[in-house]
């Protein structure tokens, strides 16, 4: 049983077409990257999910099932627009939500203690949410959407507004919430954050899905996808490529997808003024990549769903 | 349910432990208590207790006769022979004024009173005052003689409502007035917080993991009773002190003794409350879910307010004829319903139907915007950019969205 299952999610809002065509699904004890552009329809998405919205079309599935509220009180949100109660006690603001949540006050006390201790935020119990730093109140959200020990956390951009030794905090939080074999859902748009922390990832684009599947094989899919060239000459304007990058004497050139490294080969070989040393397939970056997929526009789909990509492959 | 009650419980703890709230919950009390305190001050303060004497010169005047029944006062009137008598006692202390009756004076009915730097109180005049009138008619019988000292007893009747009023309980018919605008503060208040729990939320950003914590009814609902809860705090708090004030105040005041529970009055009341209330939370729930920020709620909701407001500017209308179309208009309009019956009721002219008829429309108003906040506060509840403007919220309303 996946722990959420979404498919062919469909949202509009007027005129605008926000979600059109998105699907997959999120296993236990996976951490799952949510990905795309701003305006794709990640929070849409995520907010479909979470019964918020409801969808137009498309059928999502929790735990199992329907979003119920039993179902509801096993995930833990932290949503894009963060938010707490701020003329209250950072203390009382957790317990209130803790205790919607279906914990009791008495146990919602005691784990409150220790992620109080944990964050550095237990001097500041008693101080009304204004009263903190906006780095302090991002670290009281974590808490919230953790405090009530949820099987599914949904972090939209779950590192933002954190030091780096917070970042590398809540990295090894959400580390361990994975080997507690708990879901985790989070949208980012640090490639960096996806790369050390995801299992799999789901990257939308204008509202569709347009690449699905485990990091390591979707780099693995696109190796080939970019090429690292040693040499000297004009290494631009070659057809099939997406972007030239120039560092010393070495150039990265992100090939289109579809487009053929040898015949990028065979174009610089013809250039008269081109001296190639060294040319050799480049395993992209899920940033390289991410860039590729949203400005070609290309649907691909890996890792068990059929897709073009998979089409032009075969 | 749990989640109900949790959100009504903090709300209600929420709204009665701010600074505001027990501001206006004490402040009326308080005011009240002063009143009381200073009322009974002036009654009882300061006053002189000397006998007050009189001079007879027509001799009519016979001061063995008993008083008239009870006087508050209970001062002494004490008769002299002559004016230097009398003169002599007030500038000895013995008396704090007295009265000079001429030969003529049944003819002319003309007093002279003599005191010497304070003039007697009221009290003092009407002691005397009895003291004459009781001579005057104490030659008739017993039964004429009293008839005539007590004067009509006028009790009116209303015979489309079938109540009676009689004009020595006036303060009866006040009551309502002042109890309608203490309903109102308390209803009004309560819908500014409402108004300011809903807003808030989407303000705070929370409103987001609110509604994957809780269904938007459980919000809305709890949010609705615990401020309700809130709201009969505080109304119970002006009843106690209230009552409390009127038990001090009575044995002082002679009116306040007048008062009797209005028990009628306040079942309607209780009638007309809880939808009253109900759908000005609705209201403030369809704001609080369409605007961004707390202050353009605020300014929202002024606007809607003079909707309940509007019988308080009819003051004048209503008291001169509280049958007037436009009075009878706001009677049954859903809005202006509750406070219109609640000020026409001390006049006791209010037709049953036309209760039964504003009850109706204002239970079927409030269902109505209950149903309609639900359908705005849903499309509005995550506009944190962008506040739903009417246009849209009546397409929300009519589904088109």
């Amino acid at each position: 049983m996946h722990t959420v299952e979404v498919s062919h999610l469909a949202k509009r809002f007027g005129e605008t077409q926000a979600v059109a065509d998105v699907s997959f699904a999120v296993e236990r004890g996976e951490i799952f990257g949510l990905l795309g552009p701003n305006g794709a329809g990640k929070t849409t998405t995520i907010r479909m999910m979470l019964d918020i919205f409801r969808p137009d079309a498309g059928t999502v599935s929790v735990f199992g099932g329907q979003l119920d509220l039993a179902r509801k009180r096993r995930i833990g949100y932290m949503p894009e627009e963060r938010g707490l109660y701020k003329d209250l006690k950072l203390e009382s603001t957790l317990l209130y939500l803790a205790t919607l949540k279906g914990l009791d006050e008495k146990t919602a006390r005691q784990r409150l203690a220790g992620w109080l201790e944990r964050f550095d935020l237990a001097e500041h119990r008693q101080k009304k949410v204004q009263e903190l730093s906006s780095g302090m109140q991002q670290k009281a959200q974590i808490i919230a959407t953790l405090l009530h020990d949820p099987d599914l956390i949904v972090a939209d951009e779950p590192f933002a507004a954190l030091d780096p030794v917070n970042t590398r905090l809540v990295k090894q939080i959400l580390e361990e919430q994975r080997q507690a074999g708990k879901s985790i859902l989070m949208s980012t748009h640090l490639m960096y954050q996806v790369e050390a922390l995801c299992d799999r990832i789901v990257l939308i684009n204008e509202g569709q899905t347009v690449l699905y599947g485990a990091v390591d094989e979707i780099k693995r899919s696109f190796a080939g996808h970019a090429v690292v060239v040693v040499g000297q000459g004009d290494f631009t304007h070659i057809p099939g490529v997406l972007e030239t990058r120039k560092h010393n004497d070495t150039w990265h050139l992100a090939l289109e997808i579809g487009t053929d490294p040898q015949a990028v080969f065979r174009t610089l070989a013809a250039r008269e003024n081109v001296k190639i040393e060294r040319f050799e397939l480049e395993e992209p970056s899920l940033d390289d990549i991410f860039i590729n997929v949203v400005q070609t526009g290309r649907r691909s789909q890996v890792a068990g769903h059929k897709s073009a990509l998979e089409a032009s492959h075969a | 349910m749990r989640n109900f009650w949790l959100i009504a419980k903090h709300e209600y703890r929420g709204t009665v432990f701010r600074r505001a709230f027990i501001l206006v919950t004490l402040a009326i009390p308080l005011g009240m208590a002063v009143l009381i305190a200073f009322t009974i001050m002036i009654e009882t303060s300061g006053e002189n207790r000397l006998p007050v004497g009189y001079v007879d010169n027509a001799g009519l005047l016979d001061v063995s006769r008993p008083s008239l029944p009870p006087t508050p006062t209970g001062i002494e009137v004490r008769a002299f022979p002559d004016e230097e008598a009398a003169l002599a006692a007030l500038k000895g202390e013995e008396i704090q004024a007295f009265f000079v009756l001429p030969p003529d004076y049944p003819n002319t009915l003309q007093t002279d009173l003599y005191y010497l730097e304070k003039p007697p109180s009221s009290d003092v005049w009407g002691e005397f005052n009895n003291f004459v009138r009781l001579n005057l008619v104490a030659t008739y019988p017993d039964e004429v003689r009293n008839r005539l000292l007590e004067g009509p007893n006028v009790t009116v009747h209303d015979v489309v409502s079938h109540r009676e009023f009689s004009e020595r309980s006036m303060v009866n018919v006040v009551l309502p007035f002042v109890a309608s605008f203490f309903f109102f503060i308390a209803t009004m208040s309560a819908s500014g917080y409402m108004l300011q729990a809903v807003a808030a939320e989407k303000e705070n950003r929370t409103m987001e993991i609110m509604v994957t914590s809780v269904t938007p009814g459980q919000l809305i609902g709890g949010k609705t009773v615990g401020l309700l809860a809130a709201t009969l705090t505080q109304l119970a708090i002006y009843v106690i002190a209230g009552i409390v004030g009127l038990t001090v105040a009575a044995p002082h005041v002679e009116f306040l003794q007048q008062i009797t529970v209005p028990w009628a009055y306040l079942g309607v009341m209780g009638l007309f409350f809880f939808p009253a209330y109900a759908l000005i939370a609705a209201v403030m729930v369809a704001i609080g879910g369409a605007v961004t920020k707390v202050q353009e709620a605020q300014q929202v909701a002024g606007l809607l307010n003079l909707l309940f407001l509007l019988p308080v500017f009819l003051l004048m209308v209503i008291f001169e004829n509280p049958a007037a179309p436009v009075v009878v208009f706001f009677t049954l309009f859903p809005t202006t319903a509750f406070l219109t019956i609640s000020l026409r009721w001390g006049l006791g002219t209010v037709p049953l139907w036309q209760i039964g008829v504003g009850w109706v429309s204002l239970v079927a108003a409030t269902m109505f915007m209950m149903w309609a906040a639900a359908r705005i506060f849903r499309a509005g509840m995550l506009r944190y950019g962008q506040p739903l403007n009417l246009r849209a919220a009546v397409a929300v309303i009519r589904g088109e969205t």
